[in-house]
This record gives structure tokens, sequence and C-alpha cells, in this order.
């Protein structure tokens, strides 16, 4: 198999949810001795960009996007150490902590999410449910996070997101984070009342929030 | 010494070894002779004919009854008649408790009433000058001397009540604890009751006759809070916007509550101060709300109700347009996610006299699954989102008139309305039909994809079947199915383990079975084993209505149901993805 049918292989095993293959090519690619950033960049990645515009025409649901971010997973468990290994960073779009909000125990939507972005090449800090606005401010100072995520599903718990936004910056700390939020009760005109920096609908558009972020503050 | 009973109308002979009441007699050999007033001879209701035997001398108030009643003077009370000697009796028909049904839809389930509320008419003394007692000295010693407790609201009509009857009246007695009124002149006979279902959508309510145990009269209307929200949660953030909306909430749902009251009575020609008891089954939230108490702690973990179980509350303090001194009695609630509307339905469906293993579903935004397996009773809860009741959904309707409940492809779709009128959305079981039909026709994916290119199928004029839609339904099904295999699997249970299926609510008979199979809402299971038991939170609120034995049996049900959180399975999630596809199983 030349490099760019494998590249391609990468792509169509990432659409197709084929875990294993997908992480099979991977070994691959190591033992061939490929450029692994490139391995990641034009073989895995535009196959997950197919993924979002599946799920974008209505052709992907929950099953496929989980399967898909799955086969990232297990591609990028082997890539990681061997890019440490020789000392190349490994291309960490940004730090996250994410979690679901104080009061809810709901977590197949932030789940999903932080798989998502995870699987998009950012470094996830996973706090679980019925996270504190405490727990969630002492991790990302931490690791130094670039974003905060606050997963709420119910109209009730919804006002933890705000809790956090007022603590934020109390503490001065509302430049120093970005916080995202989401949820099935969720909307931008709450995000934007509450005064958080970005509200996503669905786990991929929280992918691009986070990318498009990302750049800007880069830029 | 042993008397033989031969009891002639039920062909039964007992032997009889000490001494004994007759109606005990009967009672044990299995004929359910009315002892409505607990054997004091107050009410005349357990009268048998003695065939052969002796014949005591007849009371004061035998004899009258007998003139009253036209008997023939060889008639006793049998609460009265002490057997010892051989006997031959019968028992007429009409001096025994009739069962009556309590789901019409299910056979052999039958209860016997046995309400807490009891008439006595009494002729008491007149005051005499010269023993001048207290008015309810008087009273008590005509309900036999007992002890009983008395609100000072019904001391203050005792005297207008007892001037106005001549000292003929009749005594409203609740429980042979208290007396909840005094009538004037002879009442008995009439004394009514309401099973009320308090739903999140629609509020139902029966009109029952407690001595006869039959219903007379129903009525629906939809629950008015859901112009504040459609759910159980949008309902308790309306709450918390602002100080005074628990309070119109309360209002909203009381208001319509009473209309209904005012339309059955009138209905019937019954006036309110005949309504003695209520009895109200409802969801957590529902049954909270209708008290006004807060219910902050029941939306957020660990989700915690302010109560389960009630004690009995009166009319007034609820606001209810019945008698004001008439007892509310509230439906146990199992948890905070499984209300008392659950643990009547559940008493309803006789679950927790069954022999077996069966499924209990009620399937609303959130879904209530109950297992009865191995003696115990497990609920658990599964949040299905509100597209079966038709929420969420482009075209859906709540199951009102105008909402497609049924689709059926007959090489073109016909559909059925509800109230046979012009088609103006899809109510849940339409959904499923839908769902059902266009997998079959290869329009939708078992993946749940709408395969033409417009992404949407047309089901009439302006009612289209989204993409959008068909997720959501499978979101809703998938719930289910999962909180289904979890709780069974916990158990170590599969499905060809189950006896049987109840499923209880909206759907009722609506609900087509072999679409509900092959959508995977259902397992697929014989037919024979699937059981609609309808609006059950109403049929138990009206058996715990008729009997106390049946609160207590409810009440017990709930102190040993457990409870699973199905959601903090750690499986959970990875099952739900699966159960995504449109698959039959298992």
């Amino acid at each position: 198999m030349d490099k760019e049918h494998i590249l391609e292989t990468m792509a169509r095993a990432i659409v197709a949810g084929e875990r294993s293959q997908a992480q099979e090519l991977a070994n691959q690619a190591v033992r061939l001795g490929l450029d692994l950033l490139e391995v990641i960049e034009k073989g895995y990645a535009p196959g997950l960009k197919e993924v979002g515009e599946l799920w974008e025409k209505g052709e992907y649901f929950l099953p496929e996007l989980i399967s898909s971010a799955e086969s990232m997973k297990a591609a990028m468990a082997v890539l990681e150490p061997e890019l440490r290994r020789a000392r190349i960073d490994a291309p960490s779009k940004g730090k996250i902590v994410i979690g679901t909000v104080e009061g809810d125990i709901h977590d197949i939507g932030k789940n999903l999410v932080a798989s998502m972005l995870q699987a998009h090449g950012f470094e996830v800090h996973d706090l679980g449910v019925d996270v504190k606005p405490e727990r969630f401010i002492a991790r990302a100072l931490e690791v130094k996070a670039d974003f905060l995520c606050l997963s709420a599903l119910l109209t009730t718990t919804m006002l933890g997101q705000r809790r956090l936004v007022e603590m934020l910056r109390a503490e001065n700390l509302d430049r120093r984070f970005r916080v995202l939020v989401g949820g099935a009760p969720v909307t931008q005109k709450w995000a934007d009342e509450i005064g958080a920096d970005g509200y996503a609908e669905n786990a991929l558009e929280a992918v691009r929030l986070a990318e498009r972020l990302r750049e800007r503050s880069v830029g | 010494m042993t008397w033989t009973v031969k009891i002639l109308s039920h062909g039964r002979t007992v032997a009889v070894r000490k001494k004994q009441v007759l109606s005990d007699v009967l009672r044990q050999a299995g004929v359910p002779i009315s002892l409505y007033c607990n054997k004091r001879g107050l009410c005349g209701k357990c009268f048998v004919e003695i065939k052969r035997g002796k014949l005591p001398p007849l009371g004061e108030k035998e004899r009258s009854w007998l003139v009253a009643k036209g008997l023939s003077p060889n008639y006793r009370l049998s609460c009265q008649y002490e057997v010892a000697s051989d006997l031959e009796v019968r028992v007429p028909s009409a001096f025994t408790v009739q069962e009556i049904p309590i789901l019409p839809s299910i056979m052999r389930s039958f209860i016997r009433p046995d309400p807490a509320i009891r008439k006595y008419y009494l002729e008491l003394r007149r005051p005499d000058i010269r023993t001048p007692e207290s008015l309810l000295e008087i009273l008590l010693d005509g309900l036999g001397g007992v002890r009983l407790g008395i609100q000072p609201a019904v001391l203050r009509k005792l005297e207008e009540a007892m001037a106005k009857g001549d000292s003929k009246v009749t005594a409203v007695v609740h429980r042979e604890r208290e007396i909840l009124a005094l009538e004037p002149g002879y009442t008995v006979g009439r004394s009514f009751g309401l099973a009320i279902d308090v739903g999140t959508t629609t509020l139902v309510m029966e009109l029952v006759d407690l001595d006869s145990g039959k219903t007379l009269d129903m009525e629906a209307a939809i629950n008015q809070q859901v112009k504040r929200g459609a759910d159980v949660v949008s309902r308790i953030s309306y709450c918390y916007e602002n100080s005074e909306h628990a309070a119109e909430l309360q209002s909203l749902v009381l208001e319509t509550l009473n209309s209904m009251i005012g339309r059955l009575l009138a209905r019937s020609r019954i006036d309110r101060e005949s309504v003695y008891e209520a009895v109200i089954a409802g969801n957590t939230v529902m049954t909270h709300l209708l008290l006004e108490i807060p219910v902050r702690s029941l939306a957020r973990a660990p989700y915690e109700a302010v109560f389960s179980r009630l004690p009995e509350l009166h009319g007034s303090d609820l606001g209810l347009n019945i008698h004001p001194q008439a007892k509310i009695y509230f439906s146990p609630n199992i948890m905070s996610f499984v209300g008392g509307d659950i643990a009547a339905g559940l008493l309803a469906s006789r679950l927790a006299r069954k022999r077996g293993r069966f499924l209990f579903l009620d399937l609303g935004t959130n879904g209530e699954i109950v297992l009865r397996a191995g003696g115990r009773i497990v609920t658990s809860s599964t949040a299905a989102g509100p597209a079966f009741e038709g929420m969420n959904i482009s075209c859906g309707l709540p199951a009102l008139p105008g909402a497609i409940f049924k689709i059926r492809d007959e090489g073109e779709i016909r559909i059925e309305t509800l109230g046979d009128s012009t088609p103006r959305g899809i109510c849940g079981t339409g959904l499923i039909d839908a769902i059902a039909v266009f997998l079959a026709r290869g329009e939708i994916s078992r993946s749940g994809i709408v395969r033409n290119p417009a992404r949407q199928i047309r089901i009439r004029e302006n009612i289209v079947l989204t993409q959008e839609d068909v997720r959501q339904m499978q979101l809703a099904c998938a719930a289910i199915k999962t909180g289904i295999r979890i709780l069974l699997e916990q158990n170590r249970l599969s499905v060809e383990d189950l006896d049987g299926i109840y499923i209880a609510g909206a759907f009722g008979n609506y609900l087509n079975i072999e679409n509900s199979m092959d959508i995977g809402l259902l397992p697929r299971i014989d037919k024979g084993r699937l059981n609609f038991i309808g609006n059950a939170s109403l049929a138990g609120a009206r058996q715990m209505l008729l009997s106390a034995r049946e609160r207590e049996s409810a009440e017990k049900m709930v102190q040993a149901a457990r409870y699973v959180s199905l959601a903090s399975e750690p499986q959970f999630q990875e099952r739900f993805i699966e159960a995504l596809e449109f698959a039959p199983w298992p």
C-alpha cells in the first residue's frame, strides 16, 4: 500500500467508524516510519471532517458520531506515544475542562462533546457530573485550561452556568478562560445573557466553536 | 359443642365450635355479607332469613327496618344474631357487598367496596329538661356509645341539624374515628367521592357512589398549567422565575379541578356537601404544585421530594369545592421520579399480588418502568423526552381532537384522527405508526435516516415528518428500550422470562403492538402477554377511594418497593447509543 492509499484508507476507517482498522492503520504508519503529523492531518482529520458533513446532512446520528470519535481516539492512542518518544509535540488545539454543572447528573451529551473535542485534537479534562463551580475553576487553573465547557440538561440547573460565569468575574478570572455552554434547554440567547463566550447546539458545533475561538486568540 | 350452619343461598355448610355472631360466621364462610356499621346494629344492611333455627325477639330498630324494607318476620340482623344452635339461613344478595371491576379491560380484577365514610341514620332522644345532656353526648350515645373525634366546624352545626331534623339525623362518620358531618333527616345512600388523576397534561376525574362503588360520571380536561410549560421541569423553573408563580400554578390546576367538579355534580344533581372524600393520584411534581409546596429540590440532584406519604387533609385545606370537612387522600409517591400515579397504577394492575414476573410500563415524558419478580417490586424511570406526547416534534400534537393517532399503509397512507376531525398534527401513537410504516417502505432507514433528498416525508397537507422528528423518536424509544434492558439484566432476567407486560398511560388501546415491536419500543413478546390497562392511575385512585384496605396495601407496597437509578449505571450510555437503531429485540 502506498502512502496516499494509506491516508485515504485512514479517512475511510474514521468515516465508517472502524475502530480496529483505524488503530491497525496507525500501527502500520509507525512501522513504515511515516510522518505521523502528516498522518493525522492528511489521513485521519479529513475523515473526521467528512463525518461532520454527514452529521449536518442528517445522515449521521449519535451512534455513527460516537463510533467515528472512538476510532479516532483508538488511532491517537497509538500515535501520541510515538510522537512523544520522538519529542514532537502532539498537535494540541487547546486544553479543555468539561463537566455537567452542579445539581445535574445527565452525562450522555457532555460525554459526546468531550469525545468529539478529544478526537479533534483538544486535550480534554472531564470532571464528570454534578460538578461544583469551585471544582471547575480549581481544575482549570491547575491545567492552565483554555476553555471551560459547561453542560446543563435542565432549565433548573442551567442557573449553574450563570453562577460559574459570575464566579469567574468575581475572581477576575473571566479573561483567563473562555466559557462555552451547552445542553438541551441552553440557547445562544442564554449564553449572551449570562456572558458566556459561546454556545454550541451539538458536539460538532462545539468543536467548530472551540477551533474558531482558538484561532482568533492565536491569530 | 358444635353446631352446623347451612347457608342455603350460597350452597355452603360450616361447623361452628363456639358461640359466635352470625355475620362473622358468614364472612368466614366467604359470604360477602355487608358489615357497613362494623356490627353495631346501626345500618340495617346485614339481614339474613332464618329458615330453620331460633328466632330471638326483634329489636326496636330491627322491627322498623323489617317494615321499611318489606321483609318477612323471620329476617334478623346477622351482626346481632348469636349462633348457639344448628341453623339454616338464606342471605339475599341485597345484603351482600357487590364486587366491582377496577379495570374494565382486565378481567378478574374486582374489589369489594369498603369505604372509609359511613352514614348512620339515627332517631335520637330529644333533649329533656330533667336530664340536660349535651347534644354531642346524645349523638355519641346514638352512635353506639363509641368515642369519636369531631372538629369545631362540625360542632358549630350540630344544634342546627338536630333542630331541623327534629332529632332525626344522619351522622357521617369517617373510619369509625371521626364525625365529619351531621345532616338533618335521612340521607343514607347519598355519599359520594371523587377519584382524581392529576396528570402533567390531562386531568381526569370520576364521581363515585361510595356505597355501591359505581362510577356515576366522569370528566376530563387539559391541565391549564400547560400554558406555563409542557413538562414538569419547565413548570418547576417557571415557579422560580417569580415569587407569585407557585400560587399561579396552584390556582390554574385547582380552578380546572373545581370546574370539573361543578359540571359533574350538576349533571348528577348532587350537592357538594354530599361529597365526603377524594383520592388524588399524580406524579410528585403535580401533587407538590397542587399543595403549593416548594419544588426546587425536585429539579436538582439528588432530587428530593418534600413529602411522599401524607395523612388525610380536609377539603377546605386544599380548596376543592366539596364538603369542607371532606377527607383528601393522596396516593403515596414511591420516589421523586416515581409518583403516586404509578403507585395507583401498580395497585390497579394487582402487580404486588401476582406470582411470576411482570413489567409495568408507563410511557410519557418520564418513562416509568417497574419490574415485579421474585416477590419484589423494583421501580425505575428513564427520561424519554416529550416526543411521545407529541412535543418537540414539528408536526406533533398531544392526544387532542385533530391529532392523527393511527397510520396505516394500504398502498396509500391511511390516517385516523381523534374526534374524526380534520388532521392538525400527529400524537404519540401516530408517530410510532408513522415510523413503522415508513421503515417498512424503506423511506426511513433502520439507523433513522430519512432517505429522500428533501429529508422529510409528507403525510398530509402541512403535516410532514422531518429528519429531526425521526431523531427525537429514536431518542425516546431508545430511552425506554435501554431502561427495560438494564432493569431486566440487573435482575438476571430476559424478556422470555416475563409472564406479562402491562402498559399504562395515555397510549391505551391506540398503541399498535406490532409497530411498537417493529421499531424496538417494546420487546418482542407473545401478544397475549401484553396488557393495555389505560389510565391505571385513575383506576387505582378509585380503588383507594372505595377501600381503606386498598390504601393500606398501596402504602405497604410503596414502602417495600425498591428504586434503581438506571442512568447512573455505567453501561447506560453505551447501551443507549446501541438502542438508537430502530430494530426489533430481543
